[in-house]
């Protein structure tokens, strides 16, 4: 019975986390619309987005491995949702810890990196290269602050690192706690889903010159599903780490959205930068609040 | 007299070098040599089974000057004598066929390559097997011989970078030899036990001396900053497999001889000790970071494959010391579990290298690419040992890197911590560029009839992707052998299972990471190819903003891969290193010079007087 009810979980969390992803997708575009003054898509527009990619009639492969970056970029994710403990569900987050789900969340833009690379696109693989260059600039504050999180708490597990805030009180949130860590994880958050001023590794606007050049049909829907999945893992992690989990699902969207909101707030209204600005920054602002953050912590 | 195991084990590791002599030159004929590997492999394991205790005691010892010599095995040689026969398995397997006889067919000699190896793997089991200093320093020297012979039988470059590294290891060994002298002064004695008991009451600056002498002095081999410089070249111009077997285990001696005397042969107490600034604990695991970062970060901007990986080498060992001086269990077992894991994939990037040299003749980063679709096989080897090297899972880097994190976080080391991540993530980068630039982009027109290499050199290295899988899937297992070298030194151990660690604030079960991951891919895969087939287009029909690639005219984003990353950081890149080096070389030289010239008495008129003011100097004391 325990195994039966463990599966289930492993295939509803992963489930869970592409629809509310998707919804996720549409509050991105609905906020920007805002914003901008138009109006925005429906509601559905991010469900038929990934149902036209999936069935277009023409599906261009430039070789097997291209096939596996996707099947990889997806399928990392996939796995990823099972060590994020929501409320109801811990999937097999003990086994692995927050470490171990950090790692994880690197093989999707390994597969990505490698289906690119087959593509034999140059601009492609520039495109890569700076991908690459921009997770080695939010990955080191990203990692101080698991640090920080992880050091206070005492365990690398996050359902432990939940469960004691939830047991703290609001004032025991990590966000109150470690304001500092919690400023820092916010800076790098931008940094990782790709969003202004951090989005030139992702050229979405140039697509010639981005990793996506030689995307489209279910390859780009692929993208596009992991860009759900990336949106979903990364704001509920932050709400693990700094605003005490969920205690039942309606807390843990209503905090996730509202973190989701900073980062699309600020990419609508922020230009920019160049890769290398990137570590530039990175490295210097949320790496010194972080370690300073740490510094309250230890 | 009875023989033991480990007797067997030598007559046969003898038997191997004398085979090598006989029959090493023919191309096909290696497979005798292959056969007397798996013959070593076996009875190492079947000590590994029976190992624990007291370890195994060698019949063959002699005495002079009043002290014995003799050689036994425990955990700790054990361990590391498992990876260095079974990695010259594979080596020598892989070079018995095709590749030996086009090695000959390019001038080189087979023979000797094959001699030269069974010559270090005997060497390294007489070090690895010593059972007090006198037989620790025989060994060292052998191996340390052995393996210049390695490095130097290409001759030309590599004749020259072997003499660098001969001149390191000559350093060292004066400073292991005034090591053993000072042990010996200390306890009268050779013996590992007779000095652990007599170093109890090893003044200050004695022990300080000691700890300085035996880090430095076995720290040489191990590519320790700042004495790292010889490393890379020396291995990279190795011939292919010897660079494999030499990248996977030969360096790892120094930390062998490290582990040895600060755990074994000296008594615990330094640990204690306090230096002025910080205590030596910390000091080394500052060492080992320093040593993981900057030669990352110099792989990441070589343009050869081979030197790429031997500067990673040199990184990766960094991780196993960082491990082993937090001297917490998780710690120690990420450190020494990185030693095995380490070895695979290292072995398995090499050789795959060298199948793409065999087939394209260059291992130039600038001139490869695309290979993908000739040498499927080779790539699939490569993207197994650079998750590996990178340390993602499922593959077994992954396991003895995630163990030194918990370490750290454990300690709350949030410096060394940032330190480890960083040569992690510039590991990730520099690793892309290698398979990116061999193996994706667009197909040379001189590779267009390149073919895949033949069974006898993929063959070792799929079977080294599978253990590098597997042992990820099962760390349970190494970490059995890890946690026998542990007992052996008297290092802590965590409580693991077959699938990970079992530690408080957060296990690690690997066969359920693995198997979520792996189902992840599967569902992911179910969906892809579940919407409808695709259609397969010539590489080459993409789309370049405007521009046509020609089948003529190949681009092939290759060269400074991390344009923007590099405009960033080239001023960190000063070369101190090479400085220093250069400082130091010429200090000697004038130092050799003035010698030269009082022992020839170029100038008698000068000689006399330093002698005079010697004179003068002693006669007032």
């Amino acid at each position: 019975m325990m195994v039966v009810d463990l599966l289930i979980e492993l295939l509803l969390m992963p489930l869970v986390a592409f629809l509310v992803g998707l919804v996720m997708v549409l509050w991105m575009r609905r906020l920007g619309a805002r914003i901008q003054r138009r109006v925005g898509p429906p509601f559905l527009q991010p469900l038929y987005d990934v149902v036209k990619l999936f069935g277009k009639e023409t599906q261009i492969s430039h070789g097997v491995l291209h096939d596996i970056g996707i099947i990889m970029a997806m399928g990392g994710y996939i796995a990823a949702e099972t060590l994020l403990p929501v409320p109801g569900m811990d999937g097999v987050a003990a086994y692995g810890g927050i470490i171990t789900l950090t790692y994880l969340m690197m093989i999707p833009s390994l597969g990505l990196a490698l289906g690119v690379g087959q593509c034999a696109n140059p601009n492609g693989s520039i495109g890569i290269s700076r991908a690459l260059t921009a997770m080695l600039a939010y990955d080191v504050p990203f990692v101080i602050v698991v640090f920080g999180v992880a050091y206070h708490a005492g365990s690398a597990n996050l359902i432990e690192i939940i469960d004691g805030q939830q047991q703290a009180g609001v004032a025991g949130w990590g966000l109150f706690e470690m304001p500092l860590l919690a400023i820092a994880g916010l800076i790098t958050l931008q940094g990782s889903l790709g969003k202004q001023p951090f989005e030139v590794y992702v050229a979405p606007a140039e697509i010639a010159t981005g990793p996506m050049v030689e995307m489209g049909g279910k390859y780009l829907g692929g993208l596009f599903v992991m860009q759900a999945f990336q949106f979903y893992t990364a704001t509920v992690l932050y709400v693990s780490l700094f605003l005490g989990g969920g205690t039942n699902w309606i807390d843990l969207l209503l905090k996730s959205f509202l973190v989701l909101t900073i980062p699309v707030s600020v990419a609508y209204l922020f230009p920019r930068y160049r890769t290398e600005d990137l570590v530039r920054l990175l490295w210097k602002w949320p790496v010194m609040i972080g370690l300073l953050g740490v510094a309250f912590v230890v | 007299m009875e023989i033991n195991t480990l007797d067997l084990l030598a007559l046969i590791s003898l038997v191997t070098v004398a085979t090598a002599l006989l029959v090493g030159g023919q191309g096909r004929g290696g497979w005798q040599l292959s056969l007397l590997y798996l013959l070593q492999l076996v009875v190492v394991a079947s000590m590994v089974m029976m190992a624990g205790g007291e370890g195994i005691i060698s019949t063959l010892q002699f005495s002079t000057v009043g002290e014995s010599i003799g050689w036994r095995l425990d955990g700790l040689g054990l361990y590391f004598l498992l990876i260095t026969v079974g990695t010259a398995a594979f080596v020598s397997f892989y070079m018995a066929g095709p590749w030996g006889e086009a090695y000959q067919r390019d001038g080189g000699s087979l023979r000797w390559l094959q001699v030269a190896l069974a010559t270090n793997v005997f060497t390294m089991l007489l070090l690895l097997a010593s059972g007090d200093l006198l037989s620790l320093f025989i060994g060292w020297e052998l191996a340390s011989w052995a393996a210049f012979w390695m490095m130097a039988l290409a001759g030309g470059i590599a004749l020259k970078v072997a003499l660098r590294y001969l001149i390191y290891a000559m350093v060292g060994a004066m400073m292991v030899f005034a090591l053993i002298v000072i042990l010996y002064g200390q306890a009268g004695s050779f013996g590992f036990d007779e000095i652990r008991e007599a170093s109890v009451q090893m003044e200050r600056g004695t022990t300080i001396l000691v700890l300085l002498l035996t880090v430095a002095g076995f720290g040489i081999k191990m590519g320790l900053l700042p004495f790292h410089l010889w490393q890379a070249p020396a291995y990279a111009e190795t011939p292919g497999p010897g660079s494999a077997f030499l990248g996977a285990i030969s360096s790892r001696l120094g930390l062998f001889a490290i582990l040895l005397v600060l755990f074994r042969v000296v008594d615990g107490a330094w640990i204690e000790l306090y230096l002025g600034f910080m205590n030596p604990q910390t000091l080394l695991a500052w060492i080992a970071v320093a040593t993981i970062i900057f030669p990352t970060f110099t792989a990441m901007r070589q343009n050869d494959a081979r030197q790429l990986l031997a500067w990673h080498g040199i990184g990766q060992g960094g991780y196993m010391l960082l491990g082993i001086a937090m001297m917490d269990p998780l710690g120690v077992a990420g450190g020494m579990l990185h030693i095995f894991n380490h070895a695979t994939y290292q072995a398995a990037l090499f050789l795959a290298v060298t199948a793409v040299i065999y087939r394209t003749q260059t291992s130039d980063l600038n001139h490869l690419g695309g290979l993908v679709v000739r040498m499927p096989l080779t790539f699939a080897t490569m993207l197994v040992g650079i998750i590996g090297l990178a340390g993602l899972p499922p593959m077994n880097g992954f396991v003895s890197k995630w163990l030194v994190y918990r370490s750290l976080l454990e300690q709350g080391e949030v410096l060394l911590f940032v330190g480890a991540v960083i040569g992690t993530l510039g590991t990730i980068l520099s690793v892309y560029k290698l398979l990116h630039n061999t193996f994706l982009g667009s197909l040379r027109l001189e590779h267009q009839a390149v073919r895949e290499v033949p069974i006898t050199m993929w063959m070792p290295m799929i079977l080294l992707s599978g253990l590098i899988l597997l042992t990820g899937i099962f760390p349970g297992v190494p970490l059995q052998w890890v946690a026998e070298a542990a007992a052996s030194i008297g290092l802590p151990m965590p409580q693991f299972n077959l699938g990970g660690v079992i530690a408080e604030g957060g296990s690690l079960d690997m066969r359920v990471i693995s198997g979520v991951l792996l189902s992840g891919f599967a569902i992911a895969a179910l969906i892809f190819y579940g919407a409808g087939s695709s259609r397969r287009v010539n590489p080459l029909d993409n789309y370049a903003g405007g521009h046509f690639l020609y089948a003529s005219n190949r681009y092939h984003y290759s060269n400074n891969f991390y344009a923007g990353l590099m405009h960033l950081i080239k001023p960190w890149y000063r070369g101190i290193f090479e400085r220093l080096e250069q400082i130091i070389l010429l200090l000697l030289a004038v130092i050799a010079d003035l010698l030269q010239g009082l022992y020839l008495q170029r100038q008698p008129g000068r000689v006399a007087l330093v002698v005079l003011v010697l004179l003068l100097w002693w006669s007032t004391l």
